[in-house]
């Protein structure tokens, strides 16, 4: 991912964002056994391949027309659910959190907590042999957690550092949670058309829930603590408005709680224009991808997902993207923990909210609120979890599967919508002489990620950098917070930053 | 300071992930004590790839990964470990080059996913070039993609070895089925055309399992005599170690007494709590696939593919995924007696050319009747 920024009296003032690169699952999947999808499409992402070989499976399952027994339901729910958990704790601790701490203030730890006083000498010897790998280098800032004159202490820096630690243990624990029912993580094989692989046993539900209450505890007593730490940080004041996407907000819903799928614990919704209080029905018929400003051929544009195409285009003038550009009602729109939070109107992010000012106006939603979303989300998931594993029914003889799934239609359709860490995916099929024919994903990357579209409009991203304060054009800080805020998740996706100060003329070149 | 008991200990535990024997435990302290005193660097970059190797890195145990990170290797570039981003990021990379060059610790380059060639390499890019391009709607120029490619050029010729993290880094996996539009290409044909002498290793696995890619470049780092040592690197036909990539999947497989027994799963539903059905008739790949997953299994031992009542994909084969699809279709006659080590590079294609062996054994538990009458009605 690479994200260009252009700078003027210290505030960016355009932004683009390009992914850069392109594989073509979409392409490579046509003409193969409809079952190969979920093994294939869900290595679209290995940071969220439960969520697209979930999604597979639903497109796959809604083509063959399945009824997903209780059992299958309500395993997918569980591990969608310890998805949320393990990519939420990596996002915040390993790709976010060193944003706000100053790591080398470590060296300076004078409390009496012995791991941590490990983690010290740790620190310390590392930074005598110059070895501060993959810690530094990194863009300084002033406002650092543990910074000389900025806000916390060394001590404090420390305890953070100490979680970041301590997180690799926890993010890892909730993998292991979806390989009891789904074989291995990442390119798990625990879904087919039609359920699941797994029956729920004693044994698996005892040591999954094991797993889940240690979680728990640890989401709610380090990992939202941490989030309310640094959002009430007076220094990241700012933050709270800074970072707006232009108030569209759209969730598919997902994580059925019946089997027709009526009910969904997070509800599909549309907030168009700041209309929080007001969420309409979502259609996903509205849906279209714009390609002018992607690097795809002109004649498919503004194409719906269900009849999309894939047809790369490397140096299409004006095109600087091969992410493609979605849009609700030819709106662009902001998808992730802050959309599913505001649609669902969930009490206790509701209560953060208005906490922190987000809904006095001038209401924006800027990289706290969003922050704060993902955080209370994955306490709130892990807790609802444990109703769905008393819900399990054991026993031999309850169905986990549906051998519809096996029965492959000559020609059908499918949609598979889901909502992942990173926001609404879906996917959609068409099989044709019992292959698959056409086959389109769009991702919660596409959406936040999105390029200008035909009419010029700019994606959520473009359009929430715009405004971020930039005091010091070698330190574009400030740009990766609002960026990382979102959780891209481009495959490839290193972070390049390379601000211009407009006012010069002149590019630092990486 | 870590005292000599605890050093044995650790080593020990890394003795255990590599496989290798009590013996081996002093080669190792030293090995270890050497990277303590000067971790070796690595640089790892990422072409047509998913992120998966990276995230099962993160999964890693004993050695788990915050240890890996601080005590054992200095992970100077890894996009998505790392705090720097852009342009510090970028230093890091060329730090690590000019130091190798100055004598100062050569680096070790890993490759996650493979490198596309067609359109001069612009189906993947990363960093900056010094060549520009004007911004969308506007007349501002900014400096131009470097593509992967181009990288490769760059950091190959100072790696002291390169290690292809993964299937599709190894031997193009899932990307290379689009070959035919982006070029994607194995890791090892992009270093041979850059210098064809380099030592070059590859680990199978869609994703890799954080043990045989820890395990060989330990093993890769002790061979080149960067870490001390100098025990060679025992490869298979593929570059694979024969450490993790040597036994085949069915001989090791918990579930072999089920296909000798011919209880195959044929519904999802059929749970027994006395007895655990074999995947072959579900398509099961590990008739042709060589990797220690059954013993080894995955995150942290908690279970693996066909623990899970899923059939082994192939994942950790050169033939993954083109020539293994379709993916929940059984493998067609495969030859049981006469399987050889070959195998494994031929996948679907060539298991279906070999004799019945394992057809008519596979038919006859099933259908009860002789294998000629069968076939037709196998799907």
């Amino acid at each position: 991912m690479r994200i260009d920024v252009e700078v003027e009296n210290g505030v960016v003032k355009d932004a683009w964002s390009s992914g850069t690169m392109f594989r073509g699952y979409e392409m490579l999947i046509q003409g193969k056994h409809p079952w190969d999808a979920q093994q294939v499409m869900e290595r679209i992402c290995g940071v969220c391949p439960l969520v697209h070989g979930t999604a597979a499976s639903y497109n796959l399952d809604s083509a063959m027309g399945v009824t997903l027994p209780n059992n299958a339901r309500l395993i997918r729910n569980l591990c969608l659910g310890a998805n949320f958990i393990q990519s939420h704790i990596l996002h915040f601790y390993h790709l976010q959190a060193l944003d706000y701490i100053d790591v080398t203030a470590v060296t300076k730890y004078n409390g009496t907590d012995p791991a941590l006083k490990m983690l010290r000498d740790k620190i310390i010897g590392l930074a005598v042999a110059k070895d501060l790998y993959p810690f530094l280098p990194r863009y300084e800032s002033p406002d650092y957690i543990g910074e000389p004159g900025g806000p916390g202490d060394p001590n404090l820096a420390t305890e953070l550092v100490g979680h970041y630690v301590q997180a690799f243990e926890m993010r890892k624990k909730a993998q292991e949670m979806l390989t009891i029912f789904y074989g291995r993580m990442p390119s798990f094989v625990g879904t087919i058309p039609g359920g699941v692989t797994t029956p729920p046993t004693l044994t698996n539900i005892a040591a999954f829930r094991a797993r889940l209450h240690d979680l728990q505890t640890w989401i709610n007593d380090v990992y939202v603590a941490d989030v309310k730490l640094v959002a009430t940080t007076p220094a990241y004041a700012p933050f709270i408005k800074a970072g707006d996407s232009g108030g569209n907000f759209l969730a598919y819903g997902g994580m059925d709680l019946n089997q027709k799928g009526t009910d969904k614990y997070f509800p599909s919704g549309v907030i168009t224009n700041y209309g929080v209080l007001s969420p309409s029905k979502f259609d996903s018929n509205v849906i279209a991808e714009s390609v002018k400003y992607s690097w795809y051929n002109d004649s498919t544009e503004d194409l719906k997902p269900a009849v999309g195409k894939t047809v790369p285009e490397v140096g299409k003038s004006g095109a600087y993207s091969f992410v493609k550009a979605p849009r609700y009602g030819g709106k662009p729109m902001e998808v992730g923990p802050l959309a599913r939070q505001l649609v669902k109107k969930d009490p206790i992010f509701m209560a953060l909210a208005t906490q922190l000012g987000v809904l006095t106006p001038p209401v924006k939603f800027g990289i706290i609120p969003r922050t704060g979303a993902r955080a209370v989300e994955a306490l709130l998931v892990s807790l609802e979890m444990d109703k769905w594993l008393d819900e399990l029914t054991l026993g031999i003889g309850q169905p986990i599967w549906d051998p519809k799934g096996r029965d492959i239609p000559n020609s059908a359709n499918g949609m598979g919508l889901v909502e992942g860490p990173r926001g609404s995916l879906g996917h959609w099929i068409t099989i044709s002489g019992g292959k698959t024919g056409n086959y389109q994903a769009v991702v919660p990357t596409t959406w936040n990620a999105s390029p200008r579209d035909k009419t010029g409009v700019r994606g959520p991203i473009e359009t929430a950098l715009i405004g971020i304060p930039v005091p010091d054009v070698n330190n574009p800080i400030n740009v990766a917070r609002c960026v990382r805020s979102f959780d891209p998740c481009l495959a490839c996706a290193i972070h390049i930053i390379h601000p211009e100060n407009n006012s010069v003329k002149e590019f630092r070149v990486v | 300071m870590v005292t000599r008991r605890q050093f044995l200990k650790h080593a020990g535990a890394t003795a255990a992930l590599l496989g290798l024997s009590e013996t081996m435990i002093p080669q190792l302290a030293k090995a270890l004590q050497a990277a303590s005193s000067g971790k070796p660097p690595i640089i790892w970059i990422q072409g047509q790839n998913c992120t998966g190797c990276s995230i099962s890195f993160l999964n890693s145990n004993y050695p788990g990964v915050a240890e890996v990170v601080l005590d054992k290797l200095s992970v100077r570039y890894q996009p998505n470990v790392m705090a720097g981003t852009g342009q510090t990021a970028i230093a890091a990379i060329n730090d690590t080059v000019a130091a190798a060059k100055a004598g100062k610790g050569i680096y070790v380059l890993v490759v996650e996913g493979p490198v596309p060639t067609a359109q001069n390499g612009e189906f993947c890019t990363f960093g900056l070039t010094t060549q520009t391009k004007t911004l969308a709607n506007t007349n501002v120029k900014v400096p131009g993609d470097k593509t992967v490619h181009e990288w490769m050029k760059e950091l190959v010729p100072g790696a002291a070895a390169v290690i292809a993290n993964g299937n599709c880094a190894s031997f193009g996996g899932i990307p290379a089925a689009n070959a035919g539009t982006t070029g994607a290409t194995p890791v090892s044909e992009i270093v041979a055309q850059i210098d064809p002498k380099k030592p070059m290793v590859n680990v199978g696995g869609c994703p890799s399992h954080p043990d045989w890619f820890l395990g060989t470049a330990l093993q890769a780092l002790i061979a080149l005599k960067v870490l001390p040592g100098g025990t060679p690197l025992n490869l298979n036909e593929n570059k694979m170690s024969k450490t993790f990539f040597g036994k085949m999947i069915h001989e090791n497989c918990e579930r072999r007494g089920a296909f000798d027994a011919g209880l195959f799963l044929d519904d999802w539903n059929d749970q027994s709590p006395d007895y655990q059905l074999c995947m072959f008739k579900q398509g099961c790949k590990g008739p042709v696939t060589f990797a220690d997953c059954p013993t080894r299994r995955w995150n942290s031992g908690v279970n693996w593919c066909v623990g899970a009542n899923a059939p082994c994909h192939g994942c950790a084969s050169p033939s993954f995924y083109q020539k293994l699809s379709p993916l929940y279709q059984p493998l067609p006659n495969v030859n049981f007696a006469g399987i050889s080590p070959a195998t494994d590079v031929l996948g679907w294609v060539a298991a279906g050319a070999t004799a019945v062996g394992i057809g008519a054994h596979y038919l006859y538990k099933q259908l009860g009747s002789k294998p000629e009458e069968a076939e037709g009605g196998e799907k």
